[in-house]
């Protein structure tokens, strides 16, 4: 399990982590979320040991993350790099000997992904005549070659089209079938549903929410309650009840009541009201979670 | 350390690979050659200049001055006097100029004329006439002139390192040699590792390696494939010098040739002789090693700080001015090995490594003034590690606008 306990960490006068804290239990998919600048990144380097918190701890089964630690964890960083120069095969094998392969294993796991991620035609041209989602495949490769329990992956979606997409969210979850722990932060909300069994919003520096979907959705204080039709008189019943009016669309009546309502009873009293043909209570989704975490309007 | 073998392995063998080092390689070694071979199909021509000329005289002075003459320069011809001197004599001749001698009252006269007034030997010809030119003004015999002229000059050393003046002056050329070769060696790799740290960081590849790698594993690594291709290009430079250096004198026919070219002044061969001592190889080597690592290991770090490979000739240029200041004060250490300049800066780390070399060469140094320049440049270079590794951990992952100099202060009091 990845804890990560109020870490903070400032450059000069600038303090990028306030208190950040979350644990990711193994063999997990992590989703972070925040806007650009919240401390996503410098979150993912302290996990990683690159930067030094200047306060909390984090640590992996209990153990704090050193170097033999941090060798089997994998990082694909979001500024893309590789050598140039340095053939594509020649690259991923280099990178899996860096994460304590030996060559021939290295070299074996190397052919193996090139394969998978179909650039087998640049397996022996320089990194740098790949297509920019080509070198991010070959960077999936290095970050991944050497099976690694925790890896990390910070805005591993940009910059590919539909079918690459589709071909690392396979690779991903591949991964998770395996049981590697994966943490990794998208600005693609519907992504992160998809894949993530937990969440961390961070902003500013601090942990806004923390949790499974269901643990964020249980903390929510209210529920949208979506009736049909949009008639006068179920208005006035809902205001009865003490619900708020959200909005009105395509027929339909949102209404915003508190979490605990009795939503058996208040189905009951709209029945009773007019002839409904729609009653549904909607669960906030995760960008609703997420932007009312960060304070922006949900 | 398995880490290390991989990072340093890679790397070498990247920048083995590189076409920098394979162009930097070649462009040495064409300069050894050119060093070595240019001396011997230059000096006879660079020696001949202005040196062929014709007599012009009436004979019994011609007969009197050729002898003269000819111990120095090449004697083509001799005219009567009176016979018109002019570009068409000199060409019947193949001579550079023509030399007219005339008896006057207070001795003798001599008129050099010349295709090209610059090159002419006038010194030279002095000097050979002057028997000539006593003998004419004092009417005494030439046995007479030749006692009187004869006084023997000898000089003899006191130093204790050297016992002649050729051996001395051997050892300084050797030390100027290879103060340049010094230089040479540790600016351009020094650059090199600036650059490769650079080249990391501005291609993003740095997050990623330091995702996997202790970044003073990484610096540490760069900087010692530095030295590495340092030391391998110097071997392979000595190993060409040597080669040409047998070689001239197997080439030339025996030990004539050989014998000639240590009496070359342009020879290579001849300035090396026998003045490379194994403590002056040692030397060498100890002062390359830690003058390279100094100035590579605060070259790596602060290159860690940039952001695009364009800002490295700005960066570079201040940090360069030290070695450059030992390099000038090498040299002076070379012709004035006891100066207190020369003294104190052989203990200042980025100096000393040029001028303690220096001194070294030319000079006997107590041990204990090496001991102590050498235990100093390693105190330093343990500074500079501390120095370098804090830039290169933070600086790596430091994007955006340069950082100001309070930045770095920040950066260098942090932990991490």
């Amino acid at each position: 399990m990845l804890s990560v306990e109020h870490i903070q960490k400032s450059f000069g006068s600038v303090q990028a982590l306030r208190d950040v804290s979350f644990s990711v239990g193994a063999g997990s998919v992590f989703g972070l979320l925040g806007p650009n600048g919240s401390g996503k990144t410098t979150t993912m380097r302290t996990i990683l040991n690159i930067l030094r918190p200047d306060a909390g701890a984090v640590s992996w089964n209990g153990k704090p993350i050193d170097r033999t630690v941090r060798r089997r964890f994998g990082y694909l960083p979001e500024e893309r790099g590789l050598y140039g120069k340095m053939a594509v095969r020649e690259q991923i094998v280099y990178f899996g000997r860096l994460h304590g392969l030996h060559e021939p294993e290295a070299a074996k796991r190397a052919d193996a992904w090139i394969e998978r991620l179909e650039i087998g035609a640049y397996a022996l041209r320089p990194a740098a005549e790949l297509s920019k989602g080509n070198q991010q495949k070959v960077q999936i490769a290095c970050a991944a070659l050497h099976d690694p329990e925790l890896l990390i992956l910070d805005e591993p979606f940009s910059g590919l089209d539909p079918v690459n997409a589709d071909i690392l969210l396979a690779i991903l979850l591949d991964l998770k079938a395996k049981g590697t722990t994966l943490v990794l932060s998208s600005h693609q909300m519907w992504q992160l549903e998809q894949l993530c069994t937990a969440f961390c919003v961070i902003n500013a520096g601090e942990t806004r929410a923390s949790g499974t979907l269901a643990e964020l959705r249980s903390a929510w204080p209210t529920r949208t309650v979506r009736v049909a039709p949009d008639s006068p008189v179920l208005r006035g019943a809902a205001e009865k009840l003490g619900a708020t009016i959200a909005g009105s669309e395509n027929g339909d009546l949102d209404l915003n009541v508190p979490a605990t309502s009795d939503f058996a009873a208040m189905l009951r009293s709209f029945a009773a009201a007019d002839s409904i043909v729609k009653f549904e209570v909607v669960e906030p989704s995760l960008h609703d979670i997420y932007l009312r975490a960060i304070g922006a309007a949900a | 350390m398995n880490d290390f073998i991989t990072v340093y392995s890679g790397d070498l063998m990247r920048r083995i690979k590189s076409r920098p080092f394979l162009v930097g390689l070649i462009l040495g070694t064409l300069a050894i050659v050119g060093l070595f071979k240019l001396p011997t199909i230059l000096a006879p021509t660079i020696v001949s200049q202005g040196t062929r000329l014709v007599i012009v005289a009436d004979a019994p002075l011609a007969a009197q001055a050729r002898p003269l003459l000819a111990r120095t320069l090449t004697v083509k011809g001799v005219v009567p006097a009176g016979t018109a001197v002019n570009r068409a004599l000199l060409q019947r001749f193949d001579a550079d100029c023509a030399i007219s001698i005339s008896e006057v009252k207070s001795g003798i006269h001599v008129t050099i004329f010349a295709k090209n007034p610059t090159s002419v030997p006038s010194g030279r010809v002095r000097a050979a006439l002057l028997p000539l030119q006593v003998q004419h003004a004092t009417h005494l015999s030439s046995a007479q002139i030749a006692a009187a002229l004869g006084a023997n000059i000898e000089v003899r050393s006191l130093s204790s390192k050297f016992q002649s003046v050729d051996q001395a002056q051997a050892a300084q050329g050797l030390a100027m040699t290879l103060v340049v070769f010094l230089y040479i060696l540790v600016i351009v790799n020094s650059q090199f590792v600036m650059s490769a740290v650079a080249e990391e960081k501005t291609s993003r590849i740095a997050e990623l390696l330091i995702a996997s790698v202790d970044p003073m594993v990484l610096l540490a690594a760069k900087v010692l494939v530095g030295a590495t291709l340092s030391v391998l290009q110097l071997l392979v430079w000595v190993a060409i010098g040597i080669a040409l250096g047998s070689g001239g004198g197997t080439a030339g026919a025996g030990a004539g040739a050989a014998a000639s070219a240590s009496m070359n002044p342009f020879s290579l061969t001849g300035l090396l002789g026998n003045t490379l001592s194994p403590e002056v190889i040692a030397a060498f080597g100890v002062f390359f090693i830690l003058g390279f690592l100094q100035i590579s290991t605060v070259f790596a770090g602060v290159a860690s700080l940039i952001n695009r490979t364009e800002d490295l000739g700005s960066i570079s240029g201040p940090m360069v001015i030290p070695t450059i200041a030992g390099y000038f004060i090498g040299f002076l250490a070379i012709n004035a090995p006891t100066l207190p300049l020369v003294t104190v800066t052989s203990f200042i780390p980025l100096l000393s490594p040029f001028v303690m070399f220096a001194r070294m060469a030319v000079s006997h140094v107590p041990l204990w003034q090496i001991g102590t320049s050498v235990a100093l440049n390693v105190l330093a270079l343990w500074g500079f590690t501390w120095f370098a590794g804090k830039l290169y951990r933070v600086g790596m992952m430091l994007y955006g606008r340069p950082p100001k100099f309070a930045q770095v202060w920040e950066i260098l009091r942090s932990p991490s």
